[in-house]
């Protein structure tokens, strides 16, 4: 059984010039044969993890534990773990069978297994009839090599496997393939894993769990569905998916039914939030708030009367299921977006009409400075 | 009526035409035709007949070759050509890959200027190099004299440096450098998540350095290789000072046309050397072409560097012991160009003399280096932009052939490229033997490789679109390459032409069978010193040299930043 991994207080600094605070004391843990996913924006931390992970970065302070055992200070090659990198780093001087059989040659298996283990591994990842020919690993494709990649990680029955971005180098529809065979295999051989994107729409199709990272600290860990649903922050909210935000001052709380007057316009809004303890305490009239919607949360119609906040069309897509507007409240600057199904598009709308728009009472979530309330 | 709108119709649109491009970018290939194909042809062609017989069918005889067969003094020649060569090459890879290794991959202090010191050997004129070494372990050399009164303590003694032996250690470090830069730059631009990925999947580090590291830097160090032994071959400086009775194929070809002015015999043996490297390309190509991988690596990181306080310390010691013993020579020039003699311990006779002297005995030569080092850099640089500008832009038919003729010179010894430059221009319709005309021709033809490669990277770094951009908006051909092309690929240019100018500063090899006493140049004055065992004036004459190497040197590092090795790559 693949152990879990618990991180304590993990702290790392790049030293130099100006001193880096690639990582601000991170601490959680991932199960075992879970599929783990490091997400956020470029420059938060999670490469440098994942490479603490592998020992390829020392840390500065805190504690690694690999199951029961601190592995804070062992070196890579003793870790018995497998990566795959972005770039795949195939040896480019070995051809397919030898860069898949080079961790079992290192472990000095002999040559009946290595030949069995080779081959079971890639009959795993999907291409046994690559060793026939077994080419230069430059000579296949992107998908092929990703697949070597994968097979040359996990062939000597590595405890961890680790993914750093392993997709990036892919275009966007083998992407799409690759990653439910990713998951097809680590549910297959159940080898605890971290993955580390920065593209939300990956991470949240194939992770179990994700933990959302920003500027060194981790910002929420959950399930994709709890992190759209419910995103912990403002910056959660806008990284997963896209979010719109509308400022505005509770005027009134009763039981679960709050109005709220929008800055911009003075409009009262009545929405509902299940109240609880932390909700009650937050929850005051005249607090200053701020409303945040999904594009598909908000709808819009032509019609005054049923609309809230007045704004203009500035831009229609149509994007197949959904078609997409672009719209500039007249109080407002900033632009949001609106998503409706097809069948409820407004007919006849074009960029410059005048439409309005209006919130879903019960899916409005509510934050207060930039934490989620 | 039809025929003549027709006519009318066929020149208004060829006036149309620009032809400006065909008749710019047709002179340089002239150029290469006369001076560099049609030579080469006539000197393949004369090492078929016998000397003083006409280059007709009827006199073919392969007579000129049959010495190989015959002659003891040939076949000692060529046998130390080719043993010199390897060993050169050998040596160099064994002392500059470590160094390289080191430089690029352990963490130590003056990284920069071990990089900088360590270029100085291939910009010091390499029989310069050869003389100090017998200042320092000649018969009276100071360092030998000292070994010496240790080893006779046990009964043992040095011997001097003449020989095989003074030639392959004095070549191995004056072309060190190449192999250590070379190798400094493949290790450091190593993809290091290749690496990385073999110490995940549990390599220890020797593993990898024998698995993947070394592998990986195989074409680097061919093509170093390569580059060593192409010059240790051609190499005449060397071989002429320290040699003594042991002859190579340059001596033997100088000793041919010095000693009895048989072009035909220097061809033959020019032919064998020119076989002699056109093998070493093919088996350097099979070795490294079927592993030539793209290994340099997109993602930003560095490979890590060795912090262990052990590996530092030896990194450091092995370092400093290669930059000493190979900028040894450097030093013991210049102390020697103060003294009147340099036998025992230390020199004796401090004296201002040998450079006072200069302007009274080498104003001419300084004065004629100057003259054709500047003016043959500039029109260097013409026709291996032009020449370059055809081939990567152009792309005519025979773009190839093109490619190769222009490369040619570079892969030639320098004494064969004056053989062949001899054999069609010192008798018949165009005799310019012994005239400037036919050095800065020389010269030429042996320096454009070097502007060309620089101006062909350039320009296939340069995107295209840009000029296309140029032409689509309404510019002529010319007007384009004036007002886009040329300013975007004039570093290259500058970079090629400076690297060009200082090393026809210490040209030797081809020089020394072409000048004359109205046209002699400071390398020739310089080695003539030598042979005259006037080491004091020999050594402040090659102060100066270095000196003024060292600047244009030093200039071609601002335009280009430190990648000064680029320029002398084989492609």
């Amino acid at each position: 059984m693949c152990p879990n991994i618990i991180y304590k207080d993990v702290v790392k600094k790049f030293e130099g010039k100006e001193t880096v605070e690639a990582l601000k004391g991170v601490s959680f843990k991932i199960q075992q044969g879970e599929l783990f996913c490091l997400l956020g924006p470029s420059g938060c931390g999670k490469t440098t993890l994942l490479r603490i992970s592998a020992g390829l970065e020392t840390l500065t302070s805190g504690q690694i534990f690999y199951g029961e055992k601190d592995i804070t200070s062992i070196p890579p090659f003793r870790r018995n773990i497998g990566m795959v990198f972005q770039s795949f780093a195939l040896y480019p001087h070995m051809n397919v069978f030898e860069n898949v059989a080079y961790g079992l040659r290192i472990r000095k298996k002999p040559e009946n297994v290595i030949k069995k283990k080779v081959t079971e591994i890639m009959e795993l990842v999907g291409l046994p009839d690559v060793l026939r020919r077994n080419p230069s690993p430059t000579a296949l494709s992107g998908g092929q090599q990703q697949r070597i990649a994968i097979a040359r990680a996990l062939v000597y029955d590595p405890k961890i496997l680790l993914l750093d971005e392993p997709l990036a180098s892919l275009d966007a529809k083998l992407r799409r393939y690759m990653r439910a065979e990713i998951r097809r295999i680590q549910k297959t051989t159940n080898i605890t894993t971290i993955y580390v994107t920065h593209d939300q729409e990956e991470a949240m199709a194939i992770g179990d769990r994700l933990a959302i990272m920003n500027s060194g600290l981790v910002e929420q860990i959950g399930s994709s569905d709890q992190i759209y649903h419910y995103p912990d922050s403002m910056f959660v909210a806008n990284f997963i998916g896209k979010m719109n935000f509308f400022p505005g001052t509770i005027q009134e709380v009763q039981g679960n039914n709050c109005k709220i007057k929008l800055d911009r316009n003075q409009k009262i809004l009545d929405l509902f939030y299940k109240m609880n303890q932390k909700r009650k305490q937050e929850i005051r009239k005249g607090k200053k708030i701020v409303l945040g919607s999904r594009p598909e949360k908000l709808t819009v119609s032509t019609d005054p009367e049923g609309g809230l906040l007045p704004g203009q069309i500035r831009i229609i897509q149509n994007l197949g299921k959904v078609v997409r507007y672009e719209i500039t409240p007249l109080w407002d600057s900033k632009s949001k977006l609106i998503e409706v199904d097809m069948e409820e598009k407004l007919s006849g709308a074009k960029e410059g009409d005048t439409v309005y728009i209006n919130f879903d009472r019960k899916n409005t979530l509510l934050f207060s400075g930039k934490k989620a309330i | 009526m039809g025929i003549i709108n027709n006519l009318k119709e066929f020149l208004l649109e060829q006036s149309k035409k620009d032809y400006t491009p065909y008749l710019i970018l047709s002179v340089p290939l002239l150029f290469l035709v006369i001076f560099l194909v049609w030579p080469l042809g006539m000197s393949i062609g004369k090492a078929f007949v016998l000397r003083g017989n006409e280059l007709i069918f009827d006199n073919f005889t392969f007579a000129n070759f049959q010495r190989f067969f015959t002659s003891s003094m040939y076949q000692r020649s060529l046998r130390n050509s080719f043993v010199i060569s390897f060993s050169v090459v050998f040596f160099t890879l064994l002392i500059g890959v470590p160094m390289g290794y080191f430089v690029a991959r352990v963490e130590m202090p003056f990284k920069k200027l071990i990089l900088s010191l360590g270029i100085l050997p291939i910009i010091t004129p390499a029989f310069v190099g050869a003389f100090s070494w017998v200042i320092l372990l000649g018969k009276q050399g100071v360092v030998r004299y000292m070994a010496n009164k240790v080893l006779g303590l046990i009964g043992l003694s040095l011997p001097p440096i003449y020989g095989l032996f003074g030639i392959i250690f004095t070549m191995t470090l004056t072309y060190l450098p190449f192999v250590f830069l070379l190798s400094h730059g493949a290790f450091k631009s190593a993809n290091p998540l290749l690496e990385e990925s073999a110490m995940i999947m549990g390599a220890s580090q020797s593993r990898i350095l024998r698995t993947i590291t070394m592998p990986l830097i195989l074409p680097s160090l061919g093509a170093a290789s390569i580059l060593v032994f192409i010059r240790a071959i051609g190499n005449f400086g060397i071989p002429a000072v320290l040699g003594g009775q042991q002859y190579v194929l340059p001596t033997l070809i100088y000793f041919r046309v010095n000693g009895f002015w048989d072009l035909n015999g220097a061809s033959a043996i020019a032919i064998l050397s020119v076989i002699i490297v056109v093998i070493a390309l093919t088996i350097q190509k099979k070795v490294v072409s079927a592993r030539e991988y793209e290994t340099i690596s997109t993602a930003s990181s560095e490979c890590k560097l060795h912090r262990h306080p052990f590996i530092k310390t030896i990194a450091i010691i092995y370092c400093s012991l290669v930059l000493l013993i190979s900028l040894a020579p450097q030093i013991t020039i210049i102390t020697m160009s103060f003294f009147r003699q340099w036998i025992g311990f230390l020199p004796t006779g401090f004296t201002l003399e040998n450079y006072k002297i200069i302007p009274q005995i080498a104003s001419k030569a300084i004065k004629n280096s100057l003259f054709l080092a500047t003016s043959a850099s500039l029109l260097t640089a013409l026709i291996g932009t032009l020449v370059a500008y055809i081939t990567e832009r152009r792309r005519p038919k025979g773009a190839i052939l093109i490619d190769f003729t222009v490369m040619t010179p570079f892969v030639l010894p320098g004494i064969v490229v004056s053989v062949a430059l001899l054999s069609a221009f010192s008798s018949g319709p165009i005799n310019i033997s012994g005239t400037f005309l036919i050095l800065m021709i020389s010269f030429i033809v042996r320096r454009t490789p070097y502007v060309f490669r620089s101006v062909a990277a350039s320009l296939t770094q340069l995107d295209e679109a840009l000029e296309e951009s140029s032409t689509i908006s309404g510019a002529s051909w010319y007007y384009t390459f004036r007002k886009v092309t040329f300013p975007l690929i004039l570093p290259g240019i500058i970079a090629g032409s400076i690297l060009t100018f200082a090393t026809l500063l210490q040209e030797l090899s081809t020089s020394i069978l072409l000048y004359s006493a109205k046209t002699q140049t400071l390398p020739i004055q310089i080695y003539n010193a030598v042979a005259d065992g006037d080491f004091g004036v020999a050594s402040s004459l090659s102060v100066l040299l270095l000196v003024t190497v060292f600047i244009a040197v030093y200039l071609m590092n601002l335009f280009v930043g430190d990648s000064a090795s680029s320029g002398l790559k084989l492609g």
